[in-house]
């Protein structure tokens, strides 16, 4: 405030003074306030950002006096101000401006660019830092990551583009590490590079397709080894191969096991050449050995012949020279259909096909020989033991049968013997039994004609006293009838005699009652009477108690009198009742109180309750029956009645004021009331009374 | 007549009698707060104004007032209480 007004002073004031405070404040103040003459706040931020501006400037203390030249150039730029405010033209101020903006215009314009250039660069700057701090920070927190783990798992989760640099460096890394891996976890083989598979790993060229099998052997095992060949293609060709040749060697050797059942000898004697041949590493001619070995069984040397010569025959410009072996040839035993035996032929056919595959067919070939005779010979023993139990069984067998038959017939005839004596024992003992059984019936029969005869006797003799008893009971009831009869002639006069002496009492009592009832009903007419005169006589209203008790007792609780005087207030008959004369009198006095309050209005005051008694005053009287439903037309009819005597009629006309009317005129009406109901009980009772006295006539 | 007479009158007034007694009772009402106002009127007027009328006349006046208000509201009262009756 106190700067404000300073300010404005100054504004107002001479120059001198103006430049004088000028020193004290902020230049850029009092230019604004010379220029626009305003006042302004002294919170207005914008000069203090003015003069921050300049970094190199905040080394000197804010309150040092501000240097001249700025004070100059300020007066400089307000070269407008002087040419408005023409009325302040102070001599020294204005030459030292003009020598100072002569000085200063050149520096002048510095701020500007300067301050453009400053934003510039600040921005660059800012923004360089910036870039350069957040890569050191990416950086820094990928290098981190890869030390601490938590620290990797939270900068791959909240760092944009953390985790991939980070994967990046990891995989570098990695690659640096073991730079052969990757080519091989590609599992692609560089392309120049050719796979060198050894002479002797026994792969050959050809495709292990067996083609020419396909179509010379009909058997099923044939093509399963195919299909199996198919399979194992990873395997060795020459595997495969040699499978196929033991697959199909026992067939033919089982197909041809039929034929040689019957010569089991020449089996062995076939096979012994097979070794012999087979020892012998001739590359080609391998095969010929076999096929004379295999001429007895015509059907697999044709086709193992024809399936080695064109292996063999191409082979000659080949790079594989070798043939895959001179085999052993398989066994084949006639006597294979031994489960034992056939399992031990299997043995060591697998065993012959590894030693060919082996290609040491040289080295066990005399073993394998030995094994095979030995076997053979097996299999001729078995054949021989199962021949010689065969027929020792037929024999035991054909005497056994015989046996059984000679029991048999001995048997059927020990039977027959036995069957005949029993049957002629039993028809002599029915014989037997028949004649007892007819002797019982006989008798019992008898006895039963006996005992009938006996029981109708009985019955006849029980007939005849029935009857004699009918005859006397009929006698008797004779007699008595016939003395009832002369007896009921003399009681039934008696008894009408009896009937009207009491008739005639009845009579007399009836009387008597018709005379007492009289009596009573005369009585009862009196009381009635005495209490119409107790009520009627007296000036003054008086009690009657007495004379209704007398009354009470003569009616002898007859219901209608005793409800009649119950329905007397017990009030009316202790005090007694106000006569017609009392009645008229008070309700002049209580008319006059009526009229008193005829006026008043619903919720009345002292002041209203005034009113109305003074107006009541100057009202015109009504006479005789007057129509209308105001205080005064009811009174007027009321007192009508009541001159006619008309008392029911009066109350009625009262019960229907309403207000403080009706309160003032409460206790006449309950008297009127009163002695309404005294009147009414005893006109009951009158009336019951003449009821009576008429009844009994 | 001699015997239920005094009942009455000890009991309560006859119907026909209610506004009369109202009445008296207001009026009595009237004289001893008028009366009593009209004493400290004289009492204040002699002690401190003077011995000027005025004081009188406003104590005359605010017994009176006072007894107005009291006869309006037992009138009230009693008309309210008949037309909870009806």
């Amino acid at each position: 405030m106190l700067r404000t007004s300073l300010r404005s002073v100054r504004a107002l004031g001479n120059r001198p003074a103006a430049a004088a405070a000028g020193r004290q404040w902020q230049v850029s103040a009092a230019r604004r306030a010379v220029v626009s003459g305003q006042r302004s706040y002294a919170d207005n931020k914008k000069p203090a950002d003015q003069a921050k501006l300049p970094a190199s400037e905040t080394l000197t203390a804010p309150s040092t006096a501000p240097p001249p030249p700025r004070q100059t150039e300020t007066v400089a730029s307000s070269t407008i101000p002087p040419e408005n405010a023409p009325l302040t033209p102070p001599a020294p101020g204005p030459a030292v401006t003009s020598e100072t903006a002569a000085k200063t215009t050149p520096p002048a314009p510095p701020p500007t660019p300067r301050k453009k250039k400053g934003f510039f660069r600040r921005l660059r700057n800012y923004i360089l830092t910036l870039t350069l701090l957040s890569a050191l920070a990416f950086g820094g927190g990928v290098w981190y990551s890869r030390i601490n783990d938590n620290f990797h798992d939270f900068f791959t989760e909240y760092v944009p583009y953390g985790e991939q640099a980070v994967l990046y460096l990891e995989e570098l890394d990695f690659k640096k590490r073991f730079p052969n891996v990757a080519s091989r976890v590609t599992g692609r083989r560089p392309d120049g590079e050719q796979v060198k598979i050894p002479a002797q790993s026994g792969a050959s060229w050809r495709v292990a397709d067996g083609s020419e099998s396909a179509g010379r052997q009909s058997s099923a095992i044939q093509k399963e080894a195919v299909t199996k060949a198919a399979k194992t293609k990873g395997e060795p060709a020459v595997v495969t191969e040699a499978k196929k040749e033991t697959a199909t060697l026992p067939r033919a050797e089982a197909t041809t096991n039929e034929a040689e059942l019957q010569k089991p000898v020449p089996a062995p004697v076939e096979k012994k050449p097979k070794p012999e041949p087979a020892p012998t590493p001739t590359p080609t001619p391998a095969p010929v050995p076999v096929v004379p070995a295999a001429e007895p069984a015509p059907a697999p040397a044709p086709a193992s012949a024809p399936a080695k010569q064109p292996f063999k025959a191409p082979e000659v410009d080949e790079p594989s020279r070798w043939p895959p072996a001179s085999p052993i040839d398989p066994l084949a035993v006639p006597d294979a259909a031994e489960p034992v035996v056939q399992d031990l032929v299997h043995m060591l056919n697998d065993i012959i096909t590894v030693i060919n595959h082996d290609g040491a067919s040289e080295k066990y070939a005399a073993t394998i020989g030995k094994a095979k005779d030995e076997l053979s010979k097996v299999g001729g023993k078995i054949r021989d033991l199962k021949t010689a139990v065969e027929q020792d069984a037929a024999k035991q067998v054909r005497q056994r049968v015989d046996d059984f038959d000679r029991a048999a017939n001995e048997l059927v005839s020990r039977l027959e013997a036995v069957m005949t004596a029993q049957e002629q024992q039993f028809r002599r003992e029915f014989e037997a039994e028949a004649a007892r059984l007819r002797q019982s019936y006989d008798s019992k029969v008898r006895l039963i004609q006996e005992r009938e005869r006996q029981l109708a006797e009985a019955k006849l003799g029980n007939q005849l006293l029935e009857q004699a008893i009918q005859l006397q009971r009929q006698f008797a009831r004779d007699v008595q009838q016939q003395v009832e009869e002369e007896r009921d002639g003399r009681l039934g006069k008696l008894q009408e005699l009896s009937a009207a002496v009491a008739s005639l009492e009845q009579l007399a009592a009836g009387w008597n009652n018709v005379i007492d009832a009289n009596l009573r009903t005369q009585q009862l007419h009196v009381a009635v009477e005495a209490v119409r005169a107790s009520l009627e006589d007296a000036r003054h209203p008086r009690p009657f108690v007495r004379e209704l008790v007398a009354l009470k007792e003569i009616a002898a609780q007859d219901p209608v009198v005793d409800a009649a005087i119950a329905s007397i207030p017990p009030a009316a008959y202790q005090r007694g009742v106000s006569t017609p004369a009392e009645l008229v009198d008070r309700f002049r006095r209580v008319a006059a109180e009526v009229r008193k309050a005829a006026l008043l209005p619903d919720d009345a005051g002292v002041a209203s309750h005034a009113s109305s008694y003074v107006l009541s005053k100057v009202l015109f009287r009504k006479q005789g029956l007057a129509a209308g439903d105001d205080v005064e037309s009811v009174l007027t009819r009321a007192q009508t009645f009541l001159e006619e005597g008309d008392l029911d009629n009066a109350a009625r006309e009262m019960n229907g004021l309403s207000g403080w009317a009706k309160t003032l005129s409460r206790d006449w009406l309950a008297e009127v009331r009163k002695v309404l109901e005294v009147r009414q009980a005893l006109e009951v009772i009158q009336t019951e009374a003449r009821l009576q006295s008429l009844k009994v006539e | 007549m001699a015997e239920p007479a005094p009942s009455r009158a000890v009991s309560r007034p006859v119907s026909e009698a209610l506004l009369n007694e109202k009445w008296d009772r207001c009026l009595s009402n009237l004289i001893i707060k008028s009366t009593l106002g009209l004493g400290f009127g004289v009492v204040f007027s002699v002690l401190l104004f003077k011995r000027r009328a005025w004081p009188a006349l406003v104590g005359v006046g605010f017994g009176a007032g006072r007894a107005y208000e009291e006869c309006n509201y037992s009138l009230k009262q009693a008309a309210r209480d008949i037309k909870k009756q009806a």
